[in-house]
């Protein structure tokens, strides 16, 4: 392992490198420090039940374990970034699993995880031909281990669960964990992380302010028009404008190439909300699971980012590289 | 093309803790391999410790649903019939377990529902709902039941009269009991010990009774009762005689 890969893998030193890493660390904890304020004036104001304000809080609580759960890796270095985004992978399609009930279809589940172990190997060992490998190799693989209870009834709909399961929160994720070894990757993942967040958030506040015409009323009856362009038109310009110093000086550094990003993570990212919408009101789900309190399940909380990350990669790929000059294949690059 | 049958878990949209005790939990990937390891675990231990020997074991249902329904003296007792199973039937097996002890705390309830796949019991305030629904998870989820229908530990080593519950859960279903009768585990682990002893312990597996045409009453419960009690009762004798 050459000592650039050390560093990039472990070096914590160079945490603060980046000063969008700075400036977007800075912003997290004051708005963490903010919102206790905001939360007593608010509910004081409104006059706010004690359900509400619990949620508000529990909310509140909750965001401050997710921002660690985000922060430290990817502060920490590349090796941990890339560990995270496996854990997430995992909750997700755990939680993906269970509420298809394509958990209990043993054999495609164990092959489905251990697709996603293999791509996180093939992402810590940066060899991204592995990585790109592994998609159809484990759609056949699901494809094959379909056949094992030798059951055709409900074939197509085991093995094409097994393959969306797989797809979205092994590959689509997985491009999250491929961009960690870019050297710069930390203000890369932040950014893309706030500005999906940012843009729930921005959509939600743009619908309360503006929205009149429903969206789509019969996968998710409280987004509206307003609320979808408020977002676009928000969003957009903040990413852009952080893709500026983050990409400072490449071929990606132009007005137009740097708008059309911002465009692709705000639209892309409220398509991956409305997916999940669309999932669940299939099922006459709610929330996918209670495991944070006050928002849901891990996949209504990170929906957003599935899309977003194979969209960015390959927008951002096309234009300048990930891993440019970066060591390839750091564990199996040895030759015989 | 089938219609679409694959629903979501039964515990779905509760909370961990929540999940833990109810009885509609079902396991993933991970806690399947954490059953399976305990049990194999357990089969080792049974096998070294107390040369577990098990007497009419191809009497046991090819698969759920069915209930094994054994006497009752030690917590040695869930565990020895767990590690008799064999491992495709462990996956779906669940030894009802006393609510007021495995699952009164976070700590007791995890380690319960990960390692022993146990369902709770509640014996202060169970209603008669705690038991249909555990029936219906039986038939439903081809579950196989692990159940002690003394109700508590024997606190002298031999056996006392059956509970209705267990009437209950099979009264008018053709759900198969197999009566066990567990000679060793009072001397190895009685209740007021802390830490098992080694020595013999023997299982020995009765013929499946069936129950489908017997009321789903009091008067059938108590039938039922009586019938899985008698059964086990010869099973010890037969075994101590032997």
């Amino acid at each position: 392992m050459s000592e650039v890969t050390r560093e990039r893998l472990f070096g914590f030193r160079h945490a603060f490198d980046d000063r969008v890493t700075v400036v977007l660390t800075l912003t997290a904890v004051t708005l963490f420090l903010l919102a206790p304020v905001l939360i007593l004036v608010a509910t004081r104001a409104a006059n706010s039940s004690s359900d509400k304000r619990k949620e508000l809080w529990d909310r509140y609580r909750s965001w401050i374990w997710l921002a660690l759960f985000i922060l430290i890796p990817i502060l920490a270095g590349a090796f941990w970034t890339i560990l995270a985004v496996a854990t997430l992978s995992f909750l997700c399609y755990r939680e993906y699993a269970r509420i298809t009930g394509l958990f209990r279809e043993r054999t495609i589940s164990f092959i489905v995880v251990i697709g996603i172990l293999l791509l996180t190997f093939s992402i810590l060992d940066n060899w991204y031909r592995l990585f790109v490998a592994l998609f159809p190799l484990t759609v056949a693989l699901i494809a094959i281990g379909g056949l094992i209870p030798d059951q055709p009834k409900g074939y197509i709909q085991r093995v094409g669960l097994g393959v969306l399961g797989f797809a979205l929160f092994g590959s689509a994720l997985g491009n999250l964990g491929n961009m960690a070894n870019d050297w710069n990757y930390r203000p890369i993942l932040l950014l893309i992380i706030f500005a999906v967040e940012l843009n729930d958030i921005f959509a939600y506040i743009c619908g309360h302010l503006f929205g009149r015409r429903k969206f789509v009323p019969n996968t998710s009856p409280n987004k509206t028009v307003g609320g979808a362009l408020g977002a676009i038109a928000l969003t957009t310009p903040l990413f852009a404008l952080g893709a500026h110093f983050v990409w400072f000086d490449t071929a990606l550094d132009t007005p137009v190439r740097l708008l059309g990003l911002g465009i692709i993570v705000s639209v892309v990212g409220q398509f991956g909300d409305l997916m999940l919408s669309s999932i669940k009101r299939d099922l006459g789900l709610k929330d996918t699971s209670k495991l944070i309190p006050g928002h849901g399940g891990i996949l209504d909380r990170f929906d957003s980012l599935i899309l977003v990350a194979p969209a960015v990669f390959h927008y951002v790929n096309y234009f300048v590289g990930f891993a440019v000059g970066q060591q390839q294949q750091i564990f199996t690059g040895w030759k015989i | 093309m089938e219609p679409w049958n694959l629903q979501p878990a039964h515990d779905t949209g509760l909370t961990p803790s929540e999940r833990f005790r109810s009885v509609r939990r079902e396991s993933g990937l991970l806690e399947s391999l954490a059953h399976h390891a305990c049990f194999s675990l357990l089969r080792s231990y049974f096998a070294i410790a107390h040369r577990l020997t098990i007497v009419g074991r191809e009497k046991l249902p090819a698969h759920g649903p069915f209930v094994l329904a054994a006497n009752h003296c030690s917590h040695l007792d869930a565990l020895a019939l767990g590690a008799a199973l064999t491992p495709r039937h462990r996956e779906r097996a669940f030894p009802i377990a006393a609510g007021d002890v495995f699952f009164q705390t976070k700590m007791t309830s995890t380690f319960s529902a990960i390692m022993l796949n146990a369902l709770p019991m509640w014996r202060k305030n169970c209603g008669p709902h705690a038991l249909a629904d555990l029936r219906l998870k039986l038939q439903e989820e081809k579950a196989i039941f692990i159940i002690f229908p003394e109700g508590r530990r024997s606190r002298t080593g031999s056996m006392m009269p059956f509970k209705h519950g267990l009437g209950m859960l099979v009264a008018e279903t053709n759900v198969p009991v197999v009566p066990c009768g567990l000679i060793g585990t009072f001397d190895a682990l009685p209740a007021e010990r802390n830490f098992p002893r080694p020595g013999a312990i023997k299982l020995a597996i009765g013929n499946p009774l069936q129950f489908g045409s017997i009321a789903n009453d009091r008067s059938g419960w108590s039938q039922i009762a009586k019938s899985v009690e008698s059964n086990v009762r010869d099973l010890i004798g037969q075994s101590r005689a032997a």
